[in-house]
Protein backbone atom coordinates (compact mmCIF):
# COMPACT_ATOMS: atom_id res chain seq x y z
CA UNK A 1 0.00 0.00 0.00
CA UNK A 2 0.82 3.42 -0.35
CA UNK A 3 -0.09 7.16 0.32
CA UNK A 4 -0.03 9.47 -2.16
CA UNK A 5 0.17 13.91 -1.73
CA UNK A 6 0.62 16.35 -4.12
CA UNK A 7 1.55 20.02 -3.63
CA UNK A 8 2.79 22.49 -5.60
CA UNK A 9 6.34 24.28 -4.97
CA UNK A 10 7.43 27.07 -7.33
CA UNK A 11 6.66 25.68 -10.47
CA UNK A 12 6.83 22.31 -9.41
CA UNK A 13 4.28 19.35 -8.63
CA UNK A 14 5.53 17.61 -5.91
CA UNK A 15 3.85 14.03 -5.55
CA UNK A 16 4.98 12.70 -2.65
CA UNK A 17 4.76 8.91 -1.82
CA UNK A 18 5.19 6.87 1.02
CA UNK A 19 4.62 3.30 1.57
CA UNK A 20 5.91 -0.33 -0.51
CA UNK A 21 5.62 0.47 -4.42
CA UNK A 22 4.88 -2.89 -5.46
CA UNK A 23 2.50 -4.65 -7.55
CA UNK A 24 -0.57 -4.19 -5.33
CA UNK A 25 0.27 -0.20 -5.35
CA UNK A 26 1.56 -0.19 -8.73
CA UNK A 27 -1.64 1.09 -10.78
CA UNK A 28 -2.14 3.75 -7.94
CA UNK A 29 1.67 5.21 -8.29
CA UNK A 30 1.46 5.30 -11.97
CA UNK A 31 -2.25 6.82 -12.26
CA UNK A 32 -1.43 9.74 -9.39
CA UNK A 33 2.06 10.21 -11.14
CA UNK A 34 0.09 10.34 -15.01
CA UNK A 35 -2.30 12.89 -13.39
CA UNK A 36 0.37 15.12 -11.92
CA UNK A 37 2.15 14.95 -15.51
CA UNK A 38 -1.50 15.74 -17.35
CA UNK A 39 -2.26 18.91 -15.10
CA UNK A 40 1.56 20.24 -14.87
CA UNK A 41 4.76 21.11 -16.78
CA UNK A 42 7.38 20.13 -14.26
CA UNK A 43 6.59 17.17 -11.91
CA UNK A 44 9.14 15.36 -9.33
CA UNK A 45 8.23 12.52 -7.45
CA UNK A 46 9.35 12.33 -4.10
CA UNK A 47 10.33 8.68 -2.95
CA UNK A 48 11.83 9.63 0.06
CA UNK A 49 9.30 7.79 2.13
CA UNK A 50 9.12 4.48 0.11
CA UNK A 51 11.21 1.80 1.45
CA UNK A 52 10.44 -0.47 -0.65
CA UNK A 53 10.02 -0.73 -5.09
CA UNK A 54 9.50 -4.23 -6.63
CA UNK A 55 9.68 -4.29 -10.86
CA UNK A 56 6.00 -3.60 -11.15
CA UNK A 57 7.24 -0.30 -9.06
CA UNK A 58 9.90 0.55 -11.46
CA UNK A 59 7.50 -0.18 -14.20
CA UNK A 60 4.96 2.14 -13.09
CA UNK A 61 7.43 5.15 -12.60
CA UNK A 62 9.23 4.41 -16.38
CA UNK A 63 5.32 4.52 -17.81
CA UNK A 64 5.26 7.69 -16.13
CA UNK A 65 8.02 9.20 -17.58
CA UNK A 66 6.94 8.04 -20.71
CA UNK A 67 4.00 10.01 -20.09
CA UNK A 68 5.86 12.69 -19.46
CA UNK A 69 8.56 12.40 -22.34
CA UNK A 70 5.04 11.86 -25.09
CA UNK A 71 4.12 15.38 -23.37
CA UNK A 72 7.50 17.38 -23.41
CA UNK A 73 6.72 17.45 -19.43
CA UNK A 74 9.84 17.58 -17.00
CA UNK A 75 9.81 14.39 -15.01
CA UNK A 76 12.22 14.20 -11.70
CA UNK A 77 12.51 11.43 -9.62
CA UNK A 78 14.00 12.67 -6.38
CA UNK A 79 15.11 11.81 -2.95
CA UNK A 80 15.68 8.05 -3.07
CA UNK A 81 15.65 5.78 0.19
CA UNK A 82 19.41 3.88 -0.08
CA UNK A 83 17.43 0.10 -0.58
CA UNK A 84 15.53 2.12 -3.84
CA UNK A 85 18.56 3.90 -4.66
CA UNK A 86 20.19 0.32 -5.02
CA UNK A 87 17.39 -1.17 -6.85
CA UNK A 88 17.16 2.29 -9.30
CA UNK A 89 20.97 1.92 -9.71
CA UNK A 90 20.80 -2.12 -10.18
CA UNK A 91 17.96 -1.27 -13.10
CA UNK A 92 20.04 1.74 -14.53
CA UNK A 93 16.95 3.70 -14.26
CA UNK A 94 19.13 6.58 -14.42
CA UNK A 95 19.84 6.42 -18.70
CA UNK A 96 16.35 7.04 -18.90
CA UNK A 97 14.69 9.56 -16.61
CA UNK A 98 16.64 12.36 -14.24
CA UNK A 99 17.11 11.38 -10.94
CA UNK A 100 18.52 13.69 -7.93
CA UNK A 101 18.88 13.44 -4.57
CA UNK A 102 16.71 16.45 -3.28
CA UNK A 103 13.66 17.98 -4.52
CA UNK A 104 14.34 20.33 -7.25
CA UNK A 105 12.32 22.94 -5.68
CA UNK B 1 -3.44 -9.13 -27.72
CA UNK B 2 -0.95 -11.99 -28.09
CA UNK B 3 0.78 -12.88 -24.51
CA UNK B 4 4.75 -12.17 -24.95
CA UNK B 5 5.29 -15.78 -25.53
CA UNK B 6 3.76 -15.80 -28.37
CA UNK B 7 4.61 -12.69 -29.61
CA UNK B 8 8.12 -14.03 -29.51
CA UNK B 9 7.87 -17.34 -31.00
CA UNK B 10 5.68 -15.65 -34.06
CA UNK B 11 9.02 -13.47 -34.47
CA UNK B 12 11.18 -16.51 -34.56
CA UNK B 13 9.00 -17.57 -37.58
CA UNK B 14 10.14 -16.64 -41.49
CA UNK B 15 7.64 -15.00 -42.83
CA UNK B 16 8.75 -16.57 -46.40
CA UNK B 17 9.05 -20.02 -45.62
CA UNK B 18 7.21 -20.54 -42.82
CA UNK B 19 10.17 -22.36 -40.72
CA UNK B 20 11.55 -21.60 -37.21
CA UNK B 21 14.53 -19.51 -36.37
CA UNK B 22 16.52 -21.51 -33.98
CA UNK B 23 19.75 -19.77 -33.72
CA UNK B 24 20.07 -20.40 -30.27
CA UNK B 25 18.72 -23.46 -28.64
CA UNK B 26 19.49 -23.39 -24.68
CA UNK B 27 19.33 -19.52 -24.68
CA UNK B 28 15.88 -19.81 -26.55
CA UNK B 29 14.62 -21.74 -23.85
CA UNK B 30 15.75 -19.86 -21.42
CA UNK B 31 14.27 -16.59 -22.98
CA UNK B 32 11.04 -17.76 -23.22
CA UNK B 33 10.68 -18.88 -19.57
CA UNK B 34 11.48 -15.67 -19.11
CA UNK B 35 8.74 -14.43 -21.73
CA UNK B 36 6.59 -16.29 -19.62
CA UNK B 37 7.52 -14.60 -16.13
CA UNK B 38 6.67 -11.53 -17.88
CA UNK B 39 3.31 -12.56 -18.95
CA UNK B 40 2.95 -13.38 -15.41
CA UNK B 41 3.85 -9.94 -14.22
CA UNK B 42 1.85 -8.28 -16.53
CA UNK B 43 -1.11 -10.29 -15.93
CA UNK B 44 -0.42 -9.08 -12.15
CA UNK B 45 0.45 -12.58 -11.05
CA UNK B 46 3.67 -12.01 -10.02
CA UNK B 47 5.88 -9.44 -9.01
CA UNK B 48 9.86 -9.74 -8.47
CA UNK B 49 12.99 -7.32 -6.58
CA UNK B 50 16.44 -7.56 -7.41
CA UNK B 51 16.15 -11.42 -6.21
CA UNK B 52 13.24 -13.14 -5.14
CA UNK B 53 10.06 -13.55 -6.77
CA UNK B 54 6.51 -13.59 -5.20
CA UNK B 55 3.09 -14.70 -6.36
CA UNK B 56 0.13 -11.87 -5.60
CA UNK B 57 -2.77 -14.06 -7.19
CA UNK B 58 -3.45 -17.49 -8.55
CA UNK B 59 -6.48 -16.77 -10.31
CA UNK B 60 -6.72 -18.14 -14.03
CA UNK B 61 -5.07 -15.73 -16.25
CA UNK B 62 -7.08 -17.32 -18.93
CA UNK B 63 -4.03 -18.40 -20.92
CA UNK B 64 -3.52 -22.51 -20.28
CA UNK B 65 0.51 -22.24 -20.79
CA UNK B 66 0.44 -19.43 -17.90
CA UNK B 67 -1.98 -21.05 -15.59
CA UNK B 68 -0.13 -24.18 -15.54
CA UNK B 69 3.62 -22.33 -14.98
CA UNK B 70 1.36 -20.17 -11.95
CA UNK B 71 -0.05 -23.84 -10.41
CA UNK B 72 3.44 -25.19 -10.42
CA UNK B 73 4.66 -21.81 -8.67
CA UNK B 74 2.54 -22.03 -5.96
CA UNK B 75 2.74 -25.46 -5.14
CA UNK B 76 6.58 -24.51 -4.61
CA UNK B 77 6.72 -22.29 -2.07
CA UNK B 78 10.28 -22.53 -1.10
CA UNK B 79 11.36 -21.85 -4.47
CA UNK B 80 12.02 -17.97 -4.08
CA UNK B 81 14.42 -16.60 -6.22
CA UNK B 82 14.13 -15.61 -9.93
CA UNK B 83 16.81 -17.37 -10.69
CA UNK B 84 15.51 -20.83 -8.99
CA UNK B 85 12.68 -20.52 -10.93
CA UNK B 86 14.18 -19.83 -14.72
CA UNK B 87 16.22 -22.80 -13.69
CA UNK B 88 13.65 -25.04 -12.48
CA UNK B 89 11.30 -24.19 -15.49
CA UNK B 90 14.34 -24.73 -17.89
CA UNK B 91 14.84 -28.27 -16.70
CA UNK B 92 11.36 -29.59 -16.85
CA UNK B 93 11.65 -28.58 -20.80
CA UNK B 94 7.88 -27.79 -21.12
CA UNK B 95 6.90 -27.40 -24.72
CA UNK B 96 6.44 -23.66 -24.45
CA UNK B 97 7.25 -22.90 -28.31
CA UNK B 98 4.90 -25.83 -29.20
CA UNK B 99 2.28 -24.26 -26.90
CA UNK B 100 2.59 -20.73 -28.37
CA UNK B 101 2.60 -21.97 -31.62
CA UNK B 102 -0.90 -24.03 -31.18
CA UNK B 103 -2.43 -21.46 -29.55
CA UNK B 104 -1.38 -19.29 -32.92
CA UNK B 105 -2.28 -21.18 -35.19
CA UNK B 106 -6.00 -21.46 -33.08
CA UNK B 107 -5.92 -17.45 -33.39
CA UNK B 108 -5.62 -18.06 -37.23
CA UNK B 109 -2.27 -16.23 -37.13
CA UNK B 110 -0.62 -19.23 -38.35
CA UNK B 111 -0.87 -22.29 -40.54
CA UNK B 112 0.59 -25.86 -39.82
CA UNK B 113 2.06 -27.72 -42.72
CA UNK B 114 4.17 -30.95 -42.47
CA UNK B 115 6.27 -32.26 -45.65
CA UNK B 116 8.42 -34.98 -46.22
CA UNK B 117 12.31 -34.69 -46.75
CA UNK B 118 13.75 -37.50 -48.58
CA UNK B 119 10.47 -39.43 -48.22
CA UNK B 120 10.88 -39.87 -44.53
CA UNK B 121 11.65 -37.14 -42.07
CA UNK B 122 8.75 -34.63 -41.28
CA UNK B 123 9.34 -31.28 -41.92
CA UNK B 124 7.15 -29.24 -40.14
CA UNK B 125 6.59 -25.03 -41.43
CA UNK B 126 4.34 -22.70 -40.18
CA UNK B 127 3.07 -20.21 -43.12
CA UNK B 128 1.36 -16.93 -42.24
CA UNK B 129 -2.15 -16.46 -42.92
CA UNK B 130 -1.97 -12.90 -41.11
CA UNK B 131 1.50 -11.27 -41.20
CA UNK B 132 -0.34 -8.15 -39.41
CA UNK B 133 0.85 -9.06 -35.81
CA UNK B 134 4.42 -10.10 -36.62
CA UNK B 135 5.07 -6.69 -38.70
CA UNK B 136 3.91 -4.55 -35.39
CA UNK B 137 5.84 -6.59 -33.15
CA UNK B 138 8.78 -6.04 -35.84
CA UNK B 139 7.92 -1.94 -35.70
CA UNK B 140 7.58 -2.18 -31.89
CA UNK B 141 10.66 -3.39 -31.64
CA UNK B 142 12.77 -1.14 -34.06
CA UNK B 143 11.14 1.90 -32.77
CA UNK B 144 12.40 1.33 -29.15
CA UNK B 145 15.76 0.30 -30.23
CA UNK B 146 16.58 3.24 -33.11
CA UNK B 147 14.72 6.10 -31.04
CA UNK B 148 15.61 7.55 -28.05
CA UNK B 149 12.40 7.69 -26.22
CA UNK B 150 11.24 5.77 -23.41
CA UNK B 151 9.66 2.65 -24.40
CA UNK B 152 6.29 0.89 -23.50
CA UNK B 153 7.36 -1.46 -20.47
CA UNK B 154 5.81 -4.18 -22.40
CA UNK B 155 8.65 -3.43 -25.67
CA UNK B 156 11.59 -3.32 -23.31
CA UNK B 157 10.45 -6.94 -21.93
CA UNK B 158 10.12 -8.14 -25.80
CA UNK B 159 13.50 -5.91 -26.99
CA UNK B 160 15.53 -8.17 -24.11
CA UNK B 161 13.72 -11.63 -25.16
CA UNK B 162 14.22 -11.10 -28.85
CA UNK B 163 17.75 -10.53 -28.11
CA UNK B 164 18.09 -13.33 -25.84
CA UNK B 165 16.59 -15.62 -28.48
CA UNK B 166 18.83 -14.00 -30.85
CA UNK B 167 16.08 -12.80 -33.15
CA UNK B 168 16.98 -9.31 -33.42
CA UNK B 169 19.23 -9.65 -36.80
CA UNK B 170 15.63 -10.57 -38.31
CA UNK B 171 14.47 -6.95 -37.56
CA UNK B 172 18.04 -4.12 -37.72
CA UNK B 173 20.11 -4.42 -39.96
CA UNK B 174 23.81 -5.50 -38.57
CA UNK B 175 24.90 -1.90 -38.60
CA UNK B 176 21.63 -0.84 -37.02
CA UNK B 177 22.16 -3.34 -34.35
CA UNK B 178 25.74 -2.74 -34.07
CA UNK B 179 24.91 1.31 -33.76
CA UNK B 180 21.94 0.85 -30.68
CA UNK B 181 24.01 -2.47 -28.82
CA UNK B 182 23.92 -0.13 -25.63
CA UNK B 183 20.85 0.65 -26.05
CA UNK B 184 19.56 -3.18 -26.01
CA UNK B 185 21.91 -3.67 -23.26
CA UNK B 186 20.41 -0.83 -21.64
CA UNK B 187 16.66 -1.61 -21.86
CA UNK B 188 17.53 -5.05 -20.95
CA UNK B 189 19.12 -4.49 -17.99
CA UNK B 190 15.60 -2.41 -16.73
CA UNK B 191 14.24 -5.36 -15.88
CA UNK B 192 14.97 -8.03 -13.06
CA UNK B 193 14.03 -10.69 -15.45
CA UNK B 194 15.59 -9.87 -18.35
CA UNK B 195 19.00 -9.82 -16.26
CA UNK B 196 18.52 -13.42 -14.57
CA UNK B 197 17.81 -14.98 -17.92
CA UNK B 198 21.11 -13.15 -18.99
CA UNK B 199 22.75 -14.44 -16.45
CA UNK B 200 21.93 -17.92 -16.54
CA UNK B 201 22.48 -17.91 -20.39
CA UNK B 202 25.81 -17.03 -19.49
CA UNK B 203 26.34 -19.91 -17.04
CA UNK B 204 25.19 -22.15 -19.36
CA UNK B 205 27.72 -20.57 -21.73
CA UNK B 206 30.59 -20.77 -19.28
CA UNK B 207 29.62 -24.54 -18.30
CA UNK B 208 29.55 -25.68 -22.06
CA UNK B 209 32.44 -24.26 -22.81
CA UNK B 210 34.15 -26.25 -19.51
CA UNK B 211 33.07 -29.15 -20.84
CA UNK B 212 34.41 -28.70 -24.30
CA UNK B 213 37.80 -27.95 -22.89
CA UNK B 214 37.46 -30.88 -20.79
CA UNK B 215 36.83 -32.96 -23.68
CA UNK B 216 39.67 -31.57 -25.84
Amino acid sequence: MIEVTQETKSDWCVVAISGRADAEAADQLESSLRAAIDTHAKVAANLADVDYISSAGLRAIIQAARAAQAKHATFVVCSLTPSVKKVFDMSGMHHIMRIQGGLPC
Amino acid sequence: MLTMLEEVVLLAVDEKTGQLRSTREFGTAYALVGAVFFDLALAKKIDTDTETIHIIDTGSTGNATLDRVLANMAKHPKLTTVRAWIEELFLQRDDLEGEALASLIKQGILRHEVSKLLWIIDVERFPMVNNQHQQLAKLRLARAIVTDEIPDTRDIMLVSIADQCGLLPYVLSASELSNRRDRIQMLSNLETISRKVTDAILNLDATVRHAMTKVV
